[in-house]
């Protein structure tokens, strides 16, 4: 027992407890008058008592707050500033519209706007104040394939179909067959042209979404032999004999739990139970780094938004940020009790949210490694977190089947989702953030209505001072669909630019 | 999914063997197997009656140890994974023992094997404050900033997977008036490929410019002689600043024959496909802060 983690951090960390001081004072009156001081010795010893002043909670308010490993967070653990803001667009000229991204005439084109833009309404064309200054951390400088691919995307956005509770989207499941219970992590590009899939036989594979195929570059030798100024000289690089739909990357010495596309769909990386986090090229579907620092495995690991950036969460309890040319981490986020889950990185890429094992979910600051927020409140290890498409928001699902959203800005729990039976394992909110959509291991994907469920938080007359939190218990009106697959654990969900649900997992009968 | 792992070296010494009794089978399997089916949604089961004894003492140790819901996979996987245990400590205890050249295999062996493998597999994450700390200093240095226009972002070359790991042997047989082919390229020297190199007769003098230190196993590097007639010395930094798109690339590769060197002059014939678009290992690889 000496040796076990677990029994140590215990031992030596002191389980948090927020109680009123009334009731505090209370307990004291009552566990000193008994003139047995053990066990007020126990209390002092071992729990630290974060006392505040109001109301006291009530036990539904209780219920849904505790859970976590180490008792509640402190109340200073989730005071600092945090920006949730989303990172402005650089300005790009589109060629056949003749408009400007960003804003100095915004307000006076309301028709061509982007219909995700309404919803914040004008707040973001001036400098947001929650929105992180552009340069607080290095992001690399836009080029331009990635201003190409930024106007292709303005131009599916236009398509989008506006989702809500009388337009819900169609779902398109892809069920990964004799996989055998061997499939353990799945991505798809954000254009929805590729999937990976990432095996327990060590294996990466990638297919093609789309009718074209893969295709990789050719060797050196057949290079050397084309003609270099000709127009199409990025279609003659590729090599037509070995154009396949599949491609399998070999190169893991166990089990792939993690896998992400980065933004521009060059690199792909996986993590795997080797403990390494591998980057594989797209373009010769190669590997070209093995990323070694978690000495266990690596449960999940994502790029950033914009790519360069990727964090990693392992066994060893700590996530860790990389860049893709450095080859040991650039941050380390130290603090979970317990194994790491799940690693998100926020829409404006300065923050990183890290489900554990302990039930907490902390979100750290990629600047300088602080934990900004922890929240508890699941009852069970938190297998899936996703951010709201505006930052503000974040829901996460855990083995006890709930969906609990908070607000990143206070700190608090603005909502609980009940309906799943199994783990909530993948979680996915709509391109414009009216639609959150859980898979579980139930077999089911449900969808929710987000903008329902966070209605009343739009208005600022929030009760942050007690930080108590009042949960409507309207599960039920704001689940909009429950889709059932045949045995098919959801694995994976994916919401096309146009708002279209893609799901994919494996079929594992029973 | 996440699995905890635990390590138990004690479990193996549980009082149970691997001898194989034969199965006591039930008058009705069909029966057993049909509750044992209904039971498969639950998560609970006891294995069938009739399963073979070491399910059955596993599963009684799974009980044992508190565990009470687990799919029927987990009783395979933990009887397998004792399996490879035992014959891995036991495979170590016969080398340990004839490495002692003792007749037998004795419980001094066992225990010299078990305690190496667990030093060895069966380690645990650091601890909560040694990895607060070493957050702490990591997270005190800056960001750094990106360059831009650096192409494809990677790790300096000896991080990467990306060198050749292998080297062709040249089927061309030359003439024996000519022992040795001395290279004319360097590896980074992208700028001199117009010049048509000739081949001149071997000096023993060399240059080598890039001397290559510690060698990996996997990749391999190219020292370069420079025979004295080239005048125009090696510059690698204004070719390789180039030679950042590792895929398009006017290419070097041709059909030369070119010596590869390991710190050495060798007298092989070796035609080998030169990467000059290799990024010299000293140029910026250790500037990263350790």
């Amino acid at each position: 027992m000496k040796g076990n983690e677990t029994m140590l951090d215990f031992r030596t960390s002191k389980f948090v407890l927020r109680i009123s001081r009334d009731s505090y004072q209370l307990l004291r009156r009552h566990l000193q008058e008994k003139q047995n001081n053990q066990i007020w010795n126990i209390v002092q010893e071992h729990l630290y008592i974060d006392i505040f002043d109001g109301m006291p909670r009530s036990k539904q308010q209780i219920d849904a707050m505790v859970g976590s490993l180490a008792g509640e967070a402190k109340r200073e653990a989730n005071k600092s500033k945090v920006f949730f803001g989303l990172l402005k667009e650089p300005e790009i000229e589109v060629p056949l519209d003749d408009e400007d991204e960003e804003g100095e005439n915004e307000e006076g084109k309301p028709k061509k706007k982007k219909p995700k833009k309404d919803s914040i309404g004008s707040k973001s064309k001036k400098q947001d104040p929650n929105a992180p200054p552009q340069n607080r951390i290095p992001l690399p400088e836009l080029k331009d394939s990635d201003k190409l691919d930024k106007i292709m995307n303005m131009k599916e956005t236009t398509k989008r179909v506006r989702l809500g509770p009388d337009c819900l989207p169609s779902i398109c499941f892809y069920t990964f067959l004799n996989a055998y219970q061997g499939l353990t992590a799945v991505d798809v590009t954000d254009d929805s042209s590729l999937i990976a899939g990432g095996f327990a036989d060590s294996t990466v594979r990638v297919w093609s979404v789309t009718p074209k195929k893969l295709r990789s570059v050719k060797q050196a030798s057949d290079l050397s032999l084309i003609d270099k100024e000709s127009d199409d000289v990025l279609e003659r690089i590729m090599d037509e004999k070995t154009a396949s739909e599949l491609k399998i990357l070999y190169g893991h010495s166990g089990p792939v739990y993690g896998a992400s596309f980065s933004p521009d769909r060059n690199y792909l990386l996986s993590s795997s139970e080797d403990g390494t986090v591998r980057l594989w090229s797209l373009q010769t579907f190669t590997c070209l780094v093995g990323y070694k620092g978690h000495n266990y495995p690596v449960w999940d690991t994502q790029f950033s938004p914009y790519g360069y950036y990727f964090v990693s969460g392992g066994h060893d309890r700590v996530a860790r940020l990389w860049a893709t040319d450095h080859y040991q981490p650039l941050r380390i986020f130290a603090g979970h009790l317990a194994d790491v889950n799940c690693t998100r990185f926020h829409p404006n890429s300065n923050y990183v949210a890290t489900g554990s094992a302990d039930r907490t979910v902390r979100l750290w600051d990629v600047l300088n490694g602080n934990c900004v927020r922890i929240f508890t409140g699941h009852k069970g290890p938190i297998h899936s977190l996703t951010f709201s498409p505006n930052g503000r928001f974040l829901a996460t699902g855990a083995t006890d089947g709930r969906v609990l959203l908070w607000d990143i800005g206070h700190g608090l729990m603005v909502g609980e989702l009940k309906g799943h039976t199994d783990t909530v394992c993948s979680l996915r909110f709509s391109r414009d953030g009216e639609i959150l959509a859980s898979g579980s291991m139930d077999n089911t994907v449900r969808l929710w209505d987000a903008i329902k469920a966070f209605e009343d938080l739009e208005t600022d007359d929030f009760t942050t001072a007690t930080g108590h939190i009042n949960l409507p218990e309207n599960s039920q009106e704001l689940l909009l669909g429950t889709y059932m697959t045949k045995s098919t654990p959801v694995v994976h969900l994916h919401f096309t630019r146009r708002n279209l649900v893609l799901a994919a997992g494996a079929y594992s009968p029973q | 999914m996440a699995a905890r792992w635990t390590a138990d070296s004690d479990e193996s010494d549980e009082g149970w063997s691997l001898s194989e009794e034969p199965a006591s089978s039930s008058l009705s399997p069909l029966s057993s197997d049909d509750e044992w089916l209904d039971n498969m949604e639950s998560g609970k089961m006891a294995p069938p009656k009739n399963a073979p004894r070491d399910a059955l003492v596993m599963a009684q140790i799974l009980k044992d140890m508190g565990i009470t819901e687990y799919e029927p996979r987990v009783i395979n996987q933990m009887l397998e994974f004792a399996f490879r245990y035992v014959t891995t400590i036991l495979d170590d205890a016969k080398i340990y023992s004839s490495h002692a050249k003792k007749p037998n295999v004795d419980a001094d062996d066992v225990r010299l094997a078990i305690q190496c493998r667990a030093d060895q597999s069966f380690t645990s994450p650091p601890p909560r404050d040694f990895l607060l700390d070493i957050a702490r200093q990591k997270n005190q240095t800056p960001l750094p900033l990106i360059k831009p226009y650096a192409g494809p972002r990677l790790p300096p070359d000896r991080y990467c997977l990306t060198a050749p790991n292998y080297r062709l042997k040249s089927l061309i047989k030359k003439g024996p008036n000519q022992g040795r082919l001395v290279p004319r390229l360097s590896v980074g020297a992208v700028s001199s490929k117009p010049t048509t190199p000739t081949i001149a007769t071997p000096q023993t003098v060399s240059v080598p410019n890039k001397v290559a230190t510690p060698m990996s196993v996997t990749s391999q590097r190219f020292t370069v002689q420079i025979p004295p007639s080239q005048s125009t010395p090696v510059k690698p930094v204004p070719a390789t600043t180039a030679v950042q798109n590792v895929l398009i690339n006017p290419s070097m590769i041709g059909p030369k024959n070119i010596l590869i060197t390991t710190n050495m002059v060798s007298s092989q014939n070796t035609a080998n496909e030169a990467n000059p678009l290799k990024r010299k290992h000293e140029e910026d690889d250790d500037n990263d802060i350790m």
